[in-house]
């Protein structure tokens, strides 16, 4: 599959060879005229050469010290990270995950989070709270009961317990399952990952959702049920995935995520935007932005960053 | 992006809708967590992108995926453990041999580039090679540490010379 010719593939052997013989130092001067004639002799000869002699350069450009304790780094703990990578079919959790799920004695505590920050809980009776950013969270045992104070959260109720959470406009009671809820203006978008959940609005019916549908609890009442919007709920695992969404969609989100102002061009809302993106590091999704789509980021500190259209291709 | 291809025609997006999700749910099991495996996928998705290989030779989606998918893993647990020796080594220069910030990314990414040169030599190839580039160590030191013959270092040389030389020509 390759087209270069067997001719440059003997050459670069034979100065492969050359240079571990001028490397022993035991290269006589008959073989540095041989040397000579062979580079002379042929096109491809020399330019092997020349491919060989850059690539000694790129070893002895190196500091010794340095590159040598990278690069003879102890073999074994290579092998048996891939084996642990490749061979053993079920991985506990990251340890990043452990860390994070300390179990809470006390159910009392208060949750919050600031922008660009993500804290996930898990409750004494393996109940999971994950609140996503700028979010805050009451947690009451006694009563089973969440209050959402402010952005969102997700809500993993295990086995046969129940599970109040409380919003501004009403309550979602759910049993053995999972929820996300995100204050909106003057609504709470209710997404059912699984199981089933009651929304009852502070005035008007209840309504149950199951798993796979979403909608809006609002004081009056509860909006029009719809099909989840998946993208949305990946912040739980650290990431937004899009597929051939407006980028307006995705700006609005990843301003939540910054603790500065983020401003774009109108215009550019209606790109049309696919790729997974890390919501850790969400100056490097803007960069990614403006390497993949017309845009250029005008970065006047961390905290003011604009978008704006890229008039002229370079 | 438009895919307007049929669904029995492969197609890049096509690929990526339906078998995206169960990339990552594999290398997140592997990798124990989400934006690890979220990344990789992504490679591989545009590794293939940038394939010769036209789509429509695969047969097997989900299998290429998997190759594809496990080169990239190997690649990254082998840069993961580059990147972790090159940390500890720069903790311990003293202050005033450590490089600059743009210096050690610099030079990190030419030992990523060397490391991945070198992989598949022989260990005592690979150490052979490194003595004798990165310490200068001629043959007959090289062969006392080695254990071998000079003779047989010479030979190692020219082996490691040779799979770096011919690396890029496939």
């Amino acid at each position: 599959m390759t087209d270069h010719s067997p001719g440059l593939r003997d050459a670069l052997r034979a100065a492969a060879g050359w240079l571990a013989l001028l490397d022993s130092g035991g290269a006589s001067e008959a073989d540095l005229t041989r040397l000579e004639q062979w580079r002379a002799s042929n096109a491809l000869h020399e330019g092997a050469w020349q491919k060989a002699l850059l690539l000694r350069q790129r070893f002895s450009a190196l500091p010794g010290a340095l590159a040598m304790a990278t690069l003879d780094r102890p073999d074994a703990g290579r092998r048996a990270l891939l084996k642990q990578a490749l061979g053993v079919a079920a991985l506990l959790p990251a340890a990043w995950l452990a860390s994070r799920e300390l179990p809470l004695d006390a159910w009392t505590a208060d949750m919050r989070t600031a922008a660009g920050e993500r804290r996930q809980l898990m409750l004494s009776d393996g109940t999971l709270v994950q609140l996503n950013t700028d979010s805050a969270v009451d947690i009451d045992a006694g009563r089973r009961r969440l209050t959402l104070l402010r952005g969102e959260v997700a809500v993993k109720v295990p086995g046969n317990l129940t599970l109040t959470l409380q919003v501004p406009y009403g309550q979602v009671v759910l049993g053995a399952g999972e929820v996300c809820a995100r204050l909106l203006d003057q609504a709470c978008r209710v997404s059912v990952l699984n199981g089933a959940a009651r929304l009852q609005p502070l005035h008007g019916p209840a309504l149950l959702l199951q798993a796979g549908q979403q909608a809006s609890l609002q004081a009056a009442g509860v909006g029009p049920v719809t099909g989840l919007d998946e993208w949305r709920l990946g912040w739980r695992e650290g990431v937004l995935r899009l597929d051939d969404r407006p980028l307006g969609e995705l700006l609005h989100e990843l301003r939540r995520y910054r603790p500065g102002v983020l401003r774009w061009a109108p215009e550019l809302e209606r790109l049309r935007v696919t790729g997974t993106f890390r919501l850790d590091d969400t100056d490097r999704v803007l960069a990614l932005l403006a390497a993949s789509l017309p845009l250029q980021v005008q970065t006047r500190t961390r905290y003011w960053v604009s978008l704006a259209a890229r008039e002229n291709r370079v | 992006m438009i895919d307007a291809a049929p669904p029995s025609q492969p197609s890049l997006p096509a690929l990526y809708r339906e078998h995206r999700g169960w990339l990552e749910t594999w290398l997140r099991r592997r990798m124990g967590n989400a934006w690890d495996a979220a990344d990789l996928s992504q490679d591989t998705f545009l590794r293939i992108l940038a394939s010769a290989q036209p789509l429509a030779d695969i047969r097997e989606p989900r299998a290429y995926l998997l190759t594809v998918g496990k080169r990239l893993l190997s690649n990254f647990y082998q840069r993961r453990s580059l990147e972790q020796a090159y940390l500890e080594a720069l903790a311990q220069l003293p202050e005033q041999h450590v490089p600059s910030p743009e210096q050690r990314w610099v030079l990190l990414e030419t030992l990523q580039a060397l490391d991945e040169l070198l992989d598949g030599l022989k260990a005592p190839v690979r150490k052979a090679f490194l003595w004798s580039q990165l310490e200068g160590l001629g043959y007959a030191e090289i062969s006392q540490r080695l254990g071998v013959c000079e003779r047989s270092v010479k030979r190692y040389m020219a082996q490691a010379y040779e799979h770096c030389l011919l690396a890029d020509l496939q």
